[in-house]
């Protein structure tokens, strides 16, 4: 496990955005240190469109969006004061992607999973996730990202960034 | 009338009023305007239209034209078509609104793989000349689970010890049936306990409709385990049982001061889950797993398998405890 490797959770939201802020900051002067920022694709179910057309279009303007917001987060990161050499992104495709195929893609059912397995994978001693702050109920009908990523890693410290 | 329907019902349908016949419908895209009388062609078979389908709730009539109720005239058999139809609904869920959406295409998916699968609903699907979706259910014979459960004409702790452990039995198989879709990536996505049917004879639980599907959260699969929970507290209390229907019950005066939010649903602020403290001989153990769906649980289920994990025990302890009865 490798402490000065840092695994951002990115998924675009103000809570997202909140923790690369926070990351920044924290760990700007910290030499030797890299930071990764995930972001695994979620696209609209096929089944939520009447037809090929506007699921396509759907999906074509949300990755636009996220990989926009993606730059931003980079672009915070730098002004940061960390090093642009020190930055990688990491747009994790969707399997069900009408645009293109990846050797590693998301399958779309467990953004944790995913998260999880980059970090293992990539030797990641850091997760960081911002917090949306769901109440119990909601955790309980649509999942939390971070309750979850606190439950079941073992190999790394999270930072929770509320 | 069409001079083609009026000559397949004479050959299939003779007792059928002739002067009702409509015409024939090739291209199910209006389906609001397709009746009774009408006859719908799919590629060699025709079905003749005798009402649409109505949803009943709270005493109720919600129609559903999309889905008709045919004679499928060549065999003579009776068969429910559901057409190709788009929305997308808000759906209160608690406090909480979940965009629905209805999808063709996702009830398809599944109906191939539950094929053969007594568990759920059988049906194929056919495209129209138009290329519209249309699923051509078989009618399940029997009645909705609420239904049953609520002819059970005995006081809550005969229910108990006589008819329970059988529905539980059998409750069983229809969340492994659940577990099963799951593990096929799919969802049923409108889990509740007038979807699931009693089969006439065997006894048997049978999912109906499973068109409905909803934005992935990161519990994929958490609005199933919701409605199952739901299901089952039914099961256990033979009614859903809420703060105000106390009264009515003569358990107000009972059970006042007993009862805290802890013991209602993390849900449906209202429903009490803790059944134990109503009945006090529903067990320990069973009254865990309703408790999991309560506003005290720290600890969700994620999966039909934990579910099952919990719950097949105390189904075997109360068929120890009662007796194995046929249901």
């Amino acid at each position: 496990m490798n402490n000065k490797r840092i695994l951002i959770a990115f998924d675009s939201s103000e809570h997202a955005f909140r923790a690369v802020s926070y990351t920044g900051e924290m760990v700007a002067d910290m030499p030797d240190v890299h930071i990764t920022l995930l972001l695994v694709e979620r696209l609209p179910d096929r089944d939520f469109f009447p037809d090929e057309e506007q699921w396509r279009a759907e999906c074509g303007e949300r990755v636009r969006t996220r990989k926009e917001a993606l730059a931003q987060a980079r672009a915070i990161l730098e002004t940061a004061g960390v090093k642009p050499e020190a930055i990688t992104v990491n747009y994790m495709v969707s399997c069900k992607s009408p645009f293109e195929e990846a050797l590693v893609c998301s399958t779309g059912e467990s953004v944790v999973e995913d998260i999880l397995r980059t970090q293992r994978e990539g030797d990641y001693g850091t997760v960081v996730v911002g917090r949306r702050g769901v109440s119990k109920t909601e955790a309980f009908m649509f999942g939390s990202v971070s309750n979850r990523i606190v439950q079941e890693t073992h190999t790394c410290t999270v930072w929770i960034v509320s | 009338m069409s001079a083609e329907v009026r000559e397949l019902v004479r050959t299939y349908l003779p007792e059928f009023p002739i002067q009702y016949c409509k015409s024939l419908v090739t291209d199910t895209t209006q389906f609001m305007s397709i009746d009774y009388g009408h006859v719908i062609e799919l590629g060699d078979v025709h079905y003749m239209v005798y009402k649409n389908e109505a949803e009943r709730r709270f005493g109720l009539e919600d129609p559903k034209y999309w889905v008709k109720r045919c004679h499928e005239l060549e065999t003579g058999k009776r068969k429910i078509l559901k057409l190709e139809f788009f929305e997308t609904f808000p759906v209160q869920v608690g406090k909480f609104s979940v965009e629905c959406y209805r999808s063709p295409d996702k009830e398809s998916r599944i109906l191939d793989i539950v094929r053969g699968d007594s568990r759920f609903m059988q049906g194929i699907t056919i495209k129209d000349a138009a290329g519209r979706n249309v699923r051509v259910l078989e009618i399940v014979n029997g009645r909705r689970l609420d239904l049953t459960v609520d002819r059970i004409d005995v006081e809550h702790d005969v229910y108990f010890r006589e008819h329970l452990p059988g529905l539980l039995r059998r409750y069983l198989e229809a969340v492994r049936a659940i577990g099963m879709l799951h593990r096929h990536g799919e969802r049923h996505g409108d889990i509740r306990r007038d979807h699931l049917y009693v089969e006439h004879g065997t006894g048997n639980l049978c999912w109906i409709d499973f068109d409905y599907t909803f934005h992935s959260y990161e519990h994929p699969f958490g609005l199933d385990l919701f409605g199952l929970g739901n299901i089952l507290v039914f099961l256990v209390g033979k009614a859903n049982i809420t703060v105000q229907s106390l009264e009515g019950m003569g358990l107000a005066e009972r059970l006042e001061g007993r009862l805290s939010s802890d013991d209602l649903s993390i849900v449906i602020p209202n429903r009490i889950v803790n059944l134990r403290k109503i009945y006090p001989y529903v067990p320990e153990a069973l009254n865990r797993v309703l408790m999991h769906f309560s506003n005290s649980a720290e600890v969700f289920y994620t999966t039909t398998d934990e579910l099952l994990a919990d719950l097949e025990p105390c189904v075997e302890a109360l068929e120890s405890e009662y007796g194995r009865k046929p249901e």
